[in-house]
């Protein structure tokens, strides 16, 4: 009951908390910005229109939004909130939700390519290639986190006894698997260097442009589906930054999402005071927390006998 | 065991009934069909009630002129080998009655249909033989029969070499084989497989780098790889469907017999195995991704895929020799879920590939485009094969996957080199997944979908009945392993069951994980069938205009502004680039008025472009001087054999 009830405040609040990142983005561009409640009003407006669908595209591009929509919401099914069990976990469960994310991917580029339009062909090829590059760091982290805890759930790497705490013995290496993560976070959620979600035009982008012609309900879907799998991040770095526990399930679920917004609040000055990378400049970033990740995982070879 | 050879001899009879019946187009083509799908169908059921009966393997022998014992053996393993021989044998060959449709090819068609007989039944000696002679008798038996199924179509000269190709490889890779044989008779003195194990270690390396060049050069592993790229596209779609689905499975089935027979102790095997696999996997779904070929970009990814069963053997054998039931049982499980997975959604991808030649005309992608409206069987079939094949869940190939990634972390906990090793396995299989996705939305996204390139794929047609049937069983198939893989799993459990280090290893708890992939994956269908259930909610009465893309303000879009499968690999080629050279051909502007210019761009395969410069050229060149050996002169010839003779009496 309780595992429901976080999971669906999860959902309620994702599109709350991305709000705050534009908030941030305003603030340091001397802007008042929207209100914090945008997201939602945007969400009721595109579900009251209709759609207009290109000529050229087939049953797939209507496919691509529900399939990404359904593998954001299985990420949130399967992550402990604040501390709260998730409605599902098993031994195993990342390297399948990993793989689901993947098969969102797999669709929206379809997607993509049924308008038969080069900039979302463009945008596809970056996307299919940055997250190759960023899978590899996952697994990464992955291993690291097999070899600290034993297990292969997100349940389980946050309770029991091997409990991946930063205050725990292993804190130290965390601290460099943190910053590995929020680069994937960048990446996955096409965040500024990688991409820029603001710019709804032209060429430089990745993921924005692959949704170009999606519209109505469609274009909600896929929103929400990108609203979700940022808090999905988010709250896997948040869980990696806090180490305490109240009894209280309340106080608990404060603090936790205190943190997620601050978490927001760090990818909003990000986006404030760093430009877009180069597009040749991307790969090496994403491979920069590879090569943290790797260089953790061979520390633990001492760590750990 | 009397019904295997039973189901064989149905099976050869259907393909003499071809060669027989050759006038009579359609008629040859059911008769066929029909006897070998029953030959097939005997086959299975000898083989499949042997997987689940634990007591010892069946065994035969028999004198065959007076010096050579041939005897067979079937085991686990062999039986589950079987499996995909009987299934996909005669599901390709339902799939050709529509796809040899010429009817004035009526005498060719019944040749190849021989031969498809005669490698089928040569596949199922393979794996069931039992001593040295047998087996490179049913070996060269299998290779003979395949070559000249890959040249079928013999008029274009590609296809001959093609052909030529194929034949150097797997009569060089017999070559290897046949001298590891040598070395192991040379120490046991007898053919009889059950003795290589007591050859001393020291040679025990030896013998398995040499059996795993020859099978390797059979189950195309890099650089070995060279032929498959070339064989495929030549040969008959239903050919190259059963090539790459299970023939080329026959050269792991070698790898994993001759290791288990010479039961070496040395570390060394396991590492090679699982490092050949990491490099075969990754620069296979690299030059996958880099070919505008559909049928070359299949036979790479025939490569990946042999890469990655790889890496599942490579992960059981360090298993094995550290000690780790767990790691070694999840390793080779994984591997033989993936052969299992990978007969499947390759045949229904080569199918697919097929159909759109045989109604296109062409199998280049960027002449393709919008396929899915006017072959829309075919469309969805190919799309459920392209997501089975990318590892994705809820489809088959991520079962196998998952199995060797299991396998993988269990080998987290090692020390030292074995250790990296692991980390090394699951790091490039996360890469060779995401590269797959990224080679497969290409075929699909580019061939399938957007607008039609080319008046070719503009006119094309959805393919014949027969073919749209196994197309969509075999899609099917797919789906079902991937959201109920408890069977199949135990499917592979009782595969392994004869190796014997894995004997005590109880797998009861995985089997609940296993169950909760699949709860996972039924769980996923039903979020996607509430969300759209959800979507067709919000679209009732509601406006749906139709207009062309958007082209960011530009009206006069045409189709050749898509993005191409050039265009779209380029960015990822360009970062392997060391390894995947890009040749660029110009021929530039001369002259006041200049001719046509063309411009080509392709990718070269590294490793074919070292044999050419490391061993053909310096071949050629010696052979050349040596050609005065060769005069012309009978006489002489016949003065070499008695010399050769001579020679020989003296010297034994």
């Amino acid at each position: 009951m309780e595992s429901i009830l976080s999971f669906c405040i999860a959902v309620c609040i994702a599109p709350f908390l991305a709000a705050i990142i534009q908030k941030v983005k305003a603030y340091f561009a001397g802007k008042q910005g929207p209100p914090l409640f945008i997201n939602y009003y945007t969400m009721i407006k595109l579900f009251r229109k209709g759609s207009v669908y290109s000529t050229s595209t087939s049953f797939v591009f209507k496919l691509g939004p529900v399939v990404a929509f359904s593998t954001s919401l299985m990420m949130l099914l399967f992550f402990p909130m604040a501390g709260i069990a998730p409605v599902f976990s098993f031994h195993g469960d990342v390297i399948i939700l990993f793989y689901l994310m993947g098969l969102g991917r797999f669709f929206t580029i379809l997607a993509a390519l049924d308008t038969a339009s080069p900039f979302e062909g463009m945008g596809a090829a970056r996307e299919a290639f940055f997250s190759t590059l960023a899978e590899a760091t996952v697994f990464g982290i992955l291993i690291l986190f097999f070899r600290l805890t034993g297990s292969l759930s997100f349940g389980e790497f946050f309770s029991g006894n091997h409990a991946i705490t930063i205050m725990g013995a292993h804190g130290a290496l965390l601290l460099l698997v943190i910053v590995a993560l929020f680069i994937v976070l960048l990446t996955e959620n096409s965040r500024v260097p990688v991409d820029d979600p603001a710019t709804h035009l032209e060429l430089t982008m990745i993921h924005e442009v692959m949704i170009l012609d999606h519209s109505g309900p469609d274009l909600a879907l896929i929103e929400l589906g990108s609203f979700f799998k940022l808090l999905f991040y988010s709250a896997f770095i948040t869980r990696l930054l806090y180490p305490f526990q109240f009894e209280n399930v309340f106080i608990n679920a404060l603090v936790f999402y205190a943190i997620v917004m601050l978490v927001y609040v760090v990818i909003g000055v990000v986006e404030s005071i760093t430009a877009r990378y180069k597009m040749n400049m991307v790969p090496k970033f994403i491979l920069t927390s590879f090569a943290l990740v790797f260089f953790v995982t061979i520390l633990t070879m001492e760590f750990i006998q | 065991m009397d019904t295997l050879f039973v189901s064989l001899a149905v099976i050869l009879a259907g393909g003499l009934s071809a060669l027989l019946l050759s006038r009579q187009f359609i008629i040859m083509k059911l008769a066929t069909i029909a006897t070998v799908s029953v030959g097939c169908f005997i086959g299975l059921s000898s083989a499949f009630p042997r997987l689940f009966d634990s007591s010892s393997a069946a065994e035969v022998t028999w004198d065959w002129l007076h010096i050579f014992t041939l005897s067979f053996r079937v085991d686990s393993i062999s039986t589950f080998f079987l499996i995909p021989i009987f299934i996909i044998s005669p599901i390709a060959l339902i799939y050709s009655f529509h796809y040899m449709e010429n009817k004035e090819k009526a005498g060719r068609a019944a040749v190849n249909y021989f031969f498809y007989a005669v490698l089928v039944a040569s596949m199922a000696l393979v794996v069931a033989s039992a001593n040295i002679v047998t087996f490179a008798l049913a070996w060269e038996l299998m290779s003979l029969s395949s070559y000249f199924l890959v040249v079928y179509d013999y008029q274009i000269k590609a296809n001959r070499k093609a052909g030529y190709f194929y034949f150097i490889f797997a009569q060089g890779g017999a070559m290897f084989l046949f001298t590891a044989f040598a070395v192991i008779f040379h120490h046991t003195g007898s053919f009889d497989f059950n003795l290589i194990s007591q050859i001393p270690d020291r040679v025990k390396l030896l013998v398995f780098i040499l059996a795993f060049i020859g099978f390797g050069s059979k189950a195309g592993i890099f650089p070995l790889h060279i032929w498959l790229p070339y064989a495929h596209p030549a040969a008959p779609s239903h050919v190259s469907a059963i090539m790459s689905g299970v023939m080329i499975k026959m050269g792991i089935y070698g790898i994993i017999r001759i290791y288990l027979l010479l039961d070496a102790p040395t570390p060394v095997i396991g590492q090679i195995v699982l490092i050949t696999g990491v490099i075969t996997g990754v620069l296979g779904v690299v030059y996958a991704l880099a070919k505008q070929d559909i049928k070359k970009l299949l036979a790479y990814s025939s490569v990946e895929n042999i890469g990655i069963i790889l890496i599942g053997l490579g992960i059981g054998m360090i298993g094995v020799t550290e000690k780790n039931q767990a790691m070694a049982f999840f390793g080779f499980a994984g591997a033989f879920m993936h052969v299992f997975n990978h007969s499947i959604f390759k045949s229904l991808l080569f199918m697919g590939a097929g159909a759109v030649l045989h109604k296109t005309g062409t199998k280049n992608i960027n002449q393709l485009g919008g396929l899915m409206k006017r072959m829309p069987t075919t469309g969805k079939t190919f799309l459920a094969g392209s997501v089975a094949i990318s590892g994705l869940p809820p489809f088959s190939g991520f079962i196998g996957e998952f199995l060797i990634y299991y396998g993988g972390f269990q080998g987290i906990y090692l020390h030292k080199i074995s250790f990296i090793l692991s980390i090394l396995a699951i790091i490039s299989l996360a890469v060779i997944g995401g590269l797959a996705t990224a080679t497969f939305t290409k075929v699909v996204g580019l061939a399938f979908l957007g607008e039609p390139r080319t008046e070719m794929a503009a006119n094309a047609t959805e393919a014949g009945i027969s073919m749209r049937l196994i197309m969509v069983l075999l899609a099917i198939t797919c789906l079902v392993i991937g959201i109920l893989p408890e069977p199949f799993v135990r499917l592979a459990f009782l595969g392994i069951a004869d190796i014997h280090f894995l004997n005590s290893y109880d797998p009861a708890s995985f089997m609940v994980i296993i169950r909760n992939i699949s709860m996972t994956a039924v769980l996923f269908l039903a979020v996607f069938a509430a969300i759209s259930l959800f979507r067709k909610i919000l679209y009732i009465k509601k406006e749906i205009g139709s207009s062309p893309t958007w082209g960011c303000g530009f009206t006069q879009g045409t189709v050749r502004m898509q993005y191409t499968g050039t265009s779209y690999a380029a960015e990822m080629i360009d970062f392997y680039r060391p390894f995947v050279p890009v040749k660029s051909m110009y021929s530039g502007i001369h002259k006041i008025f200049p001719g046509t210019t063309t411009y080509e761009t392709g990718v070269e395969d590294v490793a074919e472009k070292n044999f050419q410069k490391g061993l053909v050229k310096p071949l050629l060149l010696l052979m050349a001087k040596l050609r005065w050996i060769q005069h012309g002169n009978i006489q002489l010839y016949i003065a070499y054999i008695i010399l050769a003779i001579v020679v020989l009496l003296v010297a034994l």
